[in-house]
């Protein structure tokens, strides 16, 4: 009976033994924090679709440390709260590495609580790879060392917008500015200002409004028919950039939209003709080339890759590619390497190469300028219409200076 | 100029508010006339936005608008017959916490048949047309009929109510449901015929309204909020004061866009101009960059000085 015990022991310790053995090599574990109900679920399923595609494309390529990444789910529901909350759960998770990008507000809060967690726990450091957030205090007051931003700010499109709206001989003279009052719109309207000067054009009127509360723009369109601008500028998104766009369009007026997120899928339809001649600033055309990647994204997850999507793919492949600079021969894993690996990174895309700028961890990515045309590649919603890429500016050109505010603190 | 902004204004404002009616209009009537603060009424109105696509989509676009109020109305009348009337017994709590949920699970049912982002339902070409030019600026024809379809509504409710038999009995049965009952009236299918009137009106919004603003799964959220300020401010129930409240916040809200006035303009009258401006924060907000919040300054200020609402009945 002893024996037999003894025996058991013996075996379930070899067990054990062997687990141990298997589990020695530590899998690394991402996070996707993102909307996944409420109001903006809409947007989050994009996010998680993305970065699931781009880190799954790390694991066929036989994954990280010998093991494939895990990828683990947060549903933040939208809000800074949540963010809060599902953080600590990835924490207790043991996931190193987190992705996420909806709203400005949460990135500010993700980051925050980030810098946070490294300072105490420089034994489990965490990576944040903010594939989304715009805001500019997040490369600037909010910067530090473990987060990276794959995401143009306000000045780095109005830039690119202006120079190739001006080039193309639609910009005017005269620009009307209407944005969201909040950190992105105010980011806006400062970058549209600012770029009168280049630009070769003015003012008229700056006009910023509630976030979503608006539903009848006509009064508004009733100001930027008195301020007769040539072109209408402006941030908004979702609703408030569709109602505004409508309402402009119905009432008559005879101007042109430059946007910055024209391609949110549903748009063009709901906008029908009226979108056609608007321009649009993002960090990807499927137009551009590289025809394998939107047939291989549509393969895998049913579609083609749209708005934010590409932007998602570009973030997760630099960090594959920093991964593969780093060796820690399945042992533990530690994201400074990584995220050291990641600042020296160079990415080869269809619009040109991607860089990480060193003093604030922004990306340095080309920008694309597209107007909406009938019978454009990629024909968006279902349409006849899409965006067809009027000019492609690199990164470097497109960036803008590094913020004075971001004192980051680099390691060692 | 100042012409202009005043036509221009007023124009926006009332069709505006005429919108808010419209889809105010089935809450009021449910309130005022059986007493539930339904929250799912504006899941209502989604759902009204999402028939009428469906069939607009086939190539109904008048068949949807008809169908859209019905097939709503029936909707209303389940969740009244199946629902409402199996928690009415336990109190107002509990008849809000179940049109709340529903709330939920309708949302997330547009969700799983129609997807996350707005669909393309639009107005037929035939409705897309300016109905004239007032200063230089095209007034779409479809505003116009949005605002006809609201005074119709209100006018039909009002006439039902106030002059009919059947208003008659509604009424009754709402201030003294045992006597009416006595009086051999059917008193929870009168309760029936109601909530799923309320809900054809909200359909019927939708059906209009959605053509005209984007049809997505955030509408109800969208004017869900805005159109229970239009309730509260008009007075809980009074069909007049919804109509009333809906023009005012209509008519502030589109002046408001216009106004470029600040707490520092207004110390300019004094000579403080310069100061506030140096304080900045809220003394140089403008009146234009929170238009939107401007229904609910106004509920504010009608809760303070009538905590019944316009036109409501102090109880």
């Amino acid at each position: 009976m002893a024996a037999r015990l003894a025996g058991g022991t013996a075996l379930a310790m070899l067990g054990l033994a062997g687990l141990a053995g298997a589990a020695a090599a530590e899998p690394l574990k991402v996070g996707i924090i993102e909307p996944m109900s409420g109001p903006d679920a809409a947007t989050g399923e994009l996010y998680v679709t993305a970065a699931r595609y781009g880190l799954e494309e790390i694991n066929r390529a036989g994954g990280f440390n010998g093991e494939p990444i895990e990828i683990l789910l947060y549903d933040n529901g939208g809000t800074a709260a949540g963010t809060v909350d599902k953080f600590k759960q990835a924490v207790a998770d043991g996931v190193r590495v987190i992705f996420q990008g909806s709203s400005s507000a949460a990135a500010g809060q993700l980051t925050a609580d980030v810098r946070k967690h490294n300072l105490r726990n420089p034994d489990s450091r965490l990576l944040y790879i903010n594939d989304g957030g715009a805001a500019l205090d997040l490369t600037g007051d909010k910067c530090h060392f473990y987060h990276f931003r794959f995401q143009a700010p306000a000045p780095m499109l109005v830039g690119p917008l202006v120079e190739a709206m001006s080039e193309a001989g639609e910009l005017g003279t005269k620009v009307y500015s209407i944005n969201q009052n909040y950190s992105w719109g105010r980011d806006m309207e400062t970058a549209i200002r600012e770029r009168a000067g280049d630009g070769g054009y003015e003012v008229v009127e700056a006009t910023l409004h509630d976030v979503a509360k608006i539903q009848d723009f006509a009064p508004y369109v009733a100001r930027i028919k008195a301020a007769e601008p040539d072109t209408v500028l402006t941030g908004n998104w979702s609703n408030d950039l569709l109602l505004l766009m409508k309402a402009t369009g119905e009432a008559g007026l005879d101007v042109r939209f430059g946007t910055a997120f024209l391609d949110q899928p549903g748009n063009i339809a709901n906008a029908g003709e009226t979108a056609l001649g608007h321009y649009l600033a993002s960090t990807y055309n499927l137009a551009a080339g590289d025809e394998a990647f939107p047939e291989d994204y549509k393969a895998r997850t049913g579609h083609y890759p749209v708005y934010l999507e590409p932007r998602v793919v570009i973030a997760a492949r630099a960090f594959g590619k920093a991964l593969e600079a780093v060796d820690f021969g399945g042992g533990a894993i530690d994201v400074t390497p990584i995220a050291l690996a990641l600042e020296g990174v160079t990415l080869e895309t269809a619009m040109g190469p991607v860089t990480i700028r060193k003093e604030d961890h922004q990306a340095v990515m080309p920008i694309v300028v597209s107007r909406v045309e009938k019978g454009a590649p990629y024909p968006v919603d279902g349409t006849d219409m899409g965006f067809a890429p009027v000019r492609t500016i690199p990164g470097p050109e497109a960036v803008y200076p590094v913020q004075e505010s971001c004192e980051m603190q680099r390691p060692g | 100029m100042l012409m202009e902004f005043l036509v221009v204004s007023v124009l926006n404002g009332a069709i505006y508010g005429m919108l808010l009616f419209m889809v105010s209009a089935g809450l009021t009537l449910i309130f005022g006339m059986m007493g539930v603060l339904n929250f799912a009424h504006a899941s209502f109105y989604m759902l009204g936005a999402y028939i009428a696509y469906t069939l607009s989509a086939l190539g109904h676009f008048w068949l949807g608008l008809l169908l859209a109020p019905v097939l709503v109305g029936l909707l209303g009348v389940l969740v009244e017959r199946f629902l409402l009337r199996r928690v009415h017994a336990f109190g107002h709590a509990h008849e809000l916490l179940l049109t709340f949920g529903l709330a939920f699970i309708f949302e997330e049912l547009v969700k799983l048949f129609y997807g996350n982002f707005p669909v393309d339902y639009r107005m037929p070409e035939a409705l897309r047309f300016t109905a004239f030019t007032v200063f230089g600026t095209d007034y779409p024809f479809y505003r116009l009929f949005i605002g006809g379809t609201a005074i119709a509504m209100f006018a039909l409710l009002y006439l039902l109510l106030s002059r009919t038999r059947v208003g008659l009995v509604v009424r009754a049965a709402e201030r003294l449901p045992q006597t009416a009952e006595a009086l051999g009236h059917n008193v929870p299918l009168v309760f029936m015929g109601v909530f799923g009137t309320g809900a054809a009106l909200a359909g019927l919004a939708g059906g209009v309204a959605g053509a005209f603003f984007p049809t997505s799964p955030n509408m109800a959220l969208e004017l869900g909020v805005i159109v229970f300020v239009v309730v509260v401010v008009g007075g809980l129930g009074s069909l007049e004061g919804s109509l009333l409240a809906s023009l005012m916040i209509g008519l502030f809200s589109s002046f408001a866009v216009g106004l470029d006035w600040s707490l520092a303009g207004a110390l300019d009258a004094v000579g403080l101009g310069g100061w506030a401006r140096e304080m900045g924060g809220l003394m140089t907000t403008t009146l234009s960059s929170i238009a939107g919040s401007v229904p609910f300054l106004l509920m504010l200020v009608v809760l303070l000085l009538r905590p019944a609402g316009l036109m409501g009945e102090r109880s």
